[in-house]
């Protein structure tokens, strides 16, 4: 408990959320951790995709639990009139309602914006899409990876004589997602002022165009001369900061400044390498760089072990990196103090590993003890709590199938 | 209509910005896009490093104009008295501070979050930081990749038997000021309720860490005997999944769903194949990756042109992308349209494009923003917070203790 007797820093605010997948749940996975009450519909008979991703044990997804826990779902036939009528009356009573379904999706099934704002002109509507919810590519189905290929991330990593290379891992759908919760948050303070509700129009292309932080406007600047491409394992405007071959694996090694890489001489011994005419400045060394970064590897080969490169270098605060294994990672001493990585547990799947909460509040110290809801395990409670549904009306409406629920 | 005298969503909030370089300055800059006041502190002489890298024209750098757009600069000594006193006057003034030194930094200079709340108990002050105030990283200097690496996410991406190879864009440093920004509006909203502010800890590693959509519960809940590794240019767990060659460029294809690969066996004149035991299925698929590479990569390179191939793959709604370049992607009618590029001015740099702002609200088109010259705002901030006369301002500066430079 902090601040007030609150649960989070979101404590009282309340979600409809229609999101599947990964770039959605995250918005209201985030939210759910700082407290607020998410609503998670999931549309009968079979609710969210993910409750079928690897890992699965008896039924339960560890997927599906990473992305949903603190929220409550409620399963329902949204294509029914009547589930239509509760869903209405819903939104009348909440906050916010996030989706990320393809642009038109939500207004087919009778919720676009003009309706939320008319039932509610106090919500704030949250749209995730792949590429936005108008403009010539907007009709097009969307992956993280597609995202990522738009918006020229994706040819931004490789060889330049090789291809591109998927990333393994969605950090375009985690990054969309905190990008709309701090729009949501945003929009929410803005209400304060004003009473509005306002739409907010969130995209993976966006964010990942969002993440180039020199390569536009050095194309730009140029006059077009400059074309950004791959540049391997070294950034191609600053040296030396890339990836170093050690001998048991690679250090990622990054001297942005003269003096930073002056650091790095000391480290290795050779302080008068910043006098040396090929890498006195940046420029200078960018255009030198396969000289610097022979020298470099050169000298961790030299020495005991890649642990002892890097203490020299830590030593003479040289910014440098070991590039973990995730089970490297998992294990390292600083992340499980810190909580970058946590243990949680599942009622099904017992205990395991999963990302820490991203966000510390000095307020609220301790993350939340959450659990990732079974199919429709909220059905009673939330129209109950928020509609004044009787016991009898829920379970009558289960045997109609208007409501749904599972145990997993 | 309500809101008319707002600029944007966050009119109204002042800001004391201490960040440098990108991860800070993203969480200023894009409360700056939503109209709150950021008076950006740079440390006298140089101010922001940032400022001397490229691409740089008459001493005016694009890298920190992209990243400072709408702030203000308060250029001082810190260390002076005189500099002191005008910091602890202003954060008696704002709503939030951000900071993203070295941990330890910004209290030996006296602003640490003690001091903040002490001066402040409204204020909401948000450290942001490679691996965080404390634990046994926290010490060590660290940029972007230091995070993608230290994160295992490096690890992630390249081929299967050769380097970690990043994306060299920031992927932390921006998506770490994003995170930071969506913090501090959720701690100004608690703040509503309770009058009080709070302290943020943000840092790199754990942006980078949240990336982690599957591997790490998959490493966990199979008892470590899935150890999550980059596998090349595909999927090792669906397919079709990855970047294929195409006869001038690269393409994605995402056709993992039995149906998507039906239809695109069709569109390849090969329809026996969505029957075939070698492909009717995802897991079998990624058995005969190298077949179903092959096969695909055939019927590209038999297609008279890549325009022809996505034609045909939009037609069938299988999920596909061209795999642009910057220049590409810069001129693609749907950024352009969109507004995910954008052309901005800059007094010395004249016209030129940068992303657009990653957030749309429907109440408000994006703010005309400059980036300010270095200590521009001397003046007006210390005239309209602290009520200094210009005299003081220009005693102040002849000392040494406000700076000033035309870039």
């Amino acid at each position: 408990m902090g601040q007030d007797g609150m649960r989070g820093v979101l404590d009282g605010y309340r979600v409809l959320d229609f999101t599947q997948y990964v770039a959605g749940p995250t918005v209201t996975l985030m939210m759910a951790e700082m407290g607020a009450e998410v609503i998670k519909v999931e549309l009968a008979p079979n609710g969210d995709f993910t409750r079928i991703a690897p890992v699965l044990r008896d039924g339960r997804s560890g997927y599906f639990v990473q992305h949903n826990r603190g929220k409550k779902s409620l399963c329902i036939d949204a294509k029914q009139a009547e589930g239509l009528a509760i869903l209405k009356a819903l939104v009348g009573k909440i906050d916010v309602v996030v989706e990320n379904f393809a642009p038109g999706v939500i207004g087919r099934l009778g919720l676009d914006w003009p309706t939320i704002h008319a039932l509610n002109p106090r919500a704030i509507l949250c749209s995730v899409s792949a590429f936005g919810q108008t403009g010539p590519i907007s009709g097009q189905p969307g992956f993280d990876g597609l995202g990522a290929a738009y918006a020229a991330v994706m040819s931004m990593g490789g060889e330049p004589d090789g291809p591109p290379y998927i990333p393994h891992l969605a950090i375009g759908d985690v990054s969309t997602g905190a990008h709309a919760m701090g729009a949501i948050a945003c929009a929410l303070l803005y209400r304060e002022k004003t009473g509005r509700g306002q739409h907010l129009d969130l995209s993976l292309l966006d964010t990942y165009f969002h993440y180039h932080e020199a390569s536009v406007q050095m194309h730009s600047l140029s006059g077009g001369a400059f074309k950004p491409t791959r540049p391997g394992l070294h950034s191609f405007y600053l040296a030396p900061v890339g990836t170093f071959k050690g001998r048991s694996g690679y250090i990622v090694i990054m001297c942005p400044m003269d003096h930073i890489f002056g650091y790095l001489c000391k480290a290795m011994g050779r302080p008068e390498l910043m006098q040396d005419p090929r890498f006195a400045t940046n420029e200078q060394r960018v255009k030198n760089r396969d000289a610097l970064v022979s020298l470099i590897e050169q000298w961790i080969a030299s020495m005991p072990s890649d642990e002892a490169a890097l203490a020299a270098m830590q030593e003479y605060r040289v910014p440098c990196a070991p590039v973990l294994s995730v089970e490297e990672a998992v294990n390292h001493p600083h992340h499980r103090e810190r909580g970058t990585v946590r243990k949680v547990r599942d009622r099904i799947l017992g205990e395991f590993d999963l990302p820490g909460f991203p966000l510390r509040f000095s307020e609220f110290p301790t993350p939340l003890e959450l659990d990732a809801p079974f199919l429709g395990e909220h059905n009673a409670d939330v129209l109950g709590r928020y509609l004044g549904y009787s016991a009898e009306q829920v379970a009558e409406l289960e045997r109609r199938g208007l409501l749904r629920s599972a145990p997993r | 209509m309500p809101g008319d005298s707002l600029r944007h969503v966050l009119d109204g909030y002042k800001v004391l910005d201490f960040t440098q370089y990108v991860a800070g300055p993203t969480a200023t800059l894009m409360m700056a896009e939503m109209g709150a006041e950021i008076i950006k502190v740079e440390l006298a002489p140089a101010g922001d490093p940032s400022r001397r890298l490229p691409t740089v024209k008459d001493r005016r750098s694009g890298y920190f104009v992209q990243h400072n757009r709408g702030k203000q600069s308060l250029c001082l000594d810190a260390r002076a008295p005189a500099g002191k006193e005008i910091l602890r006057d202003l954060v008696a003034r704002v709503d939030v501070v951000v900071e993203n030194f070295a941990p330890g930094v910004i209290s030996r200079l006296g602003f640490g979050y003690a001091e903040v709340s002490r001066i402040n108990p409204r204020a909401v002050m948000c450290s942001i930081s490679s691996f965080g105030q404390k634990g046994p990283l926290s010490a060590l200097t660290g940029y972007d990749w230091s995070g993608a690496a230290y994160g295992g996410v490096a690890h992630m991406i390249g081929d299967a038997d050769g380097p970690p190879t990043v994306p060299m864009v920031a992927l932390g440093d921006v998506s770490t000021g994003v995170h930071a920004m969506g913090a501090i509006a959720c701690a100004l909203l608690a703040r509503e309720r309770t009058g009080k502010g709070q302290y943020l800890d943000i840092a790199l590693l754990d942006t980078y860490f949240h990336y982690h959509e599957a591997g790490v519960q998959m490493a966990s809940l199979s008892g470590g005997r899935f150890a999550p590794k980059r596998s090349g240019r595909h999927s090792y767990y669906v397919a079709p999944a990855g970047v294929f060659r195409a006869r001038d460029r690269y393409i994605i294809v995402f056709a993992l769903e039995d149906h998507q690969w039906s239809a695109l066996c069709e569109l390849m004149g090969r329809p026996e194949l969505a029957r075939n035991s070698r492909f009717a299925n995802a897991a079998a698929r990624v058995e005969s990756l190298a077949e179903v590479i092959g096969l695909i990569e055939g019927w590209f390179a038999s297609m008279p042109s890549d325009e022809a191939t996505m034609a045909a793959l939009r037609e069938r709604r299988i999920p596909h992308a061209p795999v642009l370049t910057v220049e590409e992607a810069m001129r693609h009618p749907h950024l352009r349209e969109r507004g995910t590029i954008r052309r901005v001015r800059d007094r010395i740099l004249g016209e030129f494009e940068l992303p657009g702002f990653a957030l749309r609200f429907s109440d408000y088109q994006p703010l005309e923003l400059d980036a300010p010259l270095l200590g521009e705002h001397n003046a007006a901030v210390l005239g309209r917070y602290l009520g200094y006369p210009a005299e003081r301002v220009r005693e102040l500066e002849q000392r040494g203790v406000l700076h000033s430079a035309p870039y």
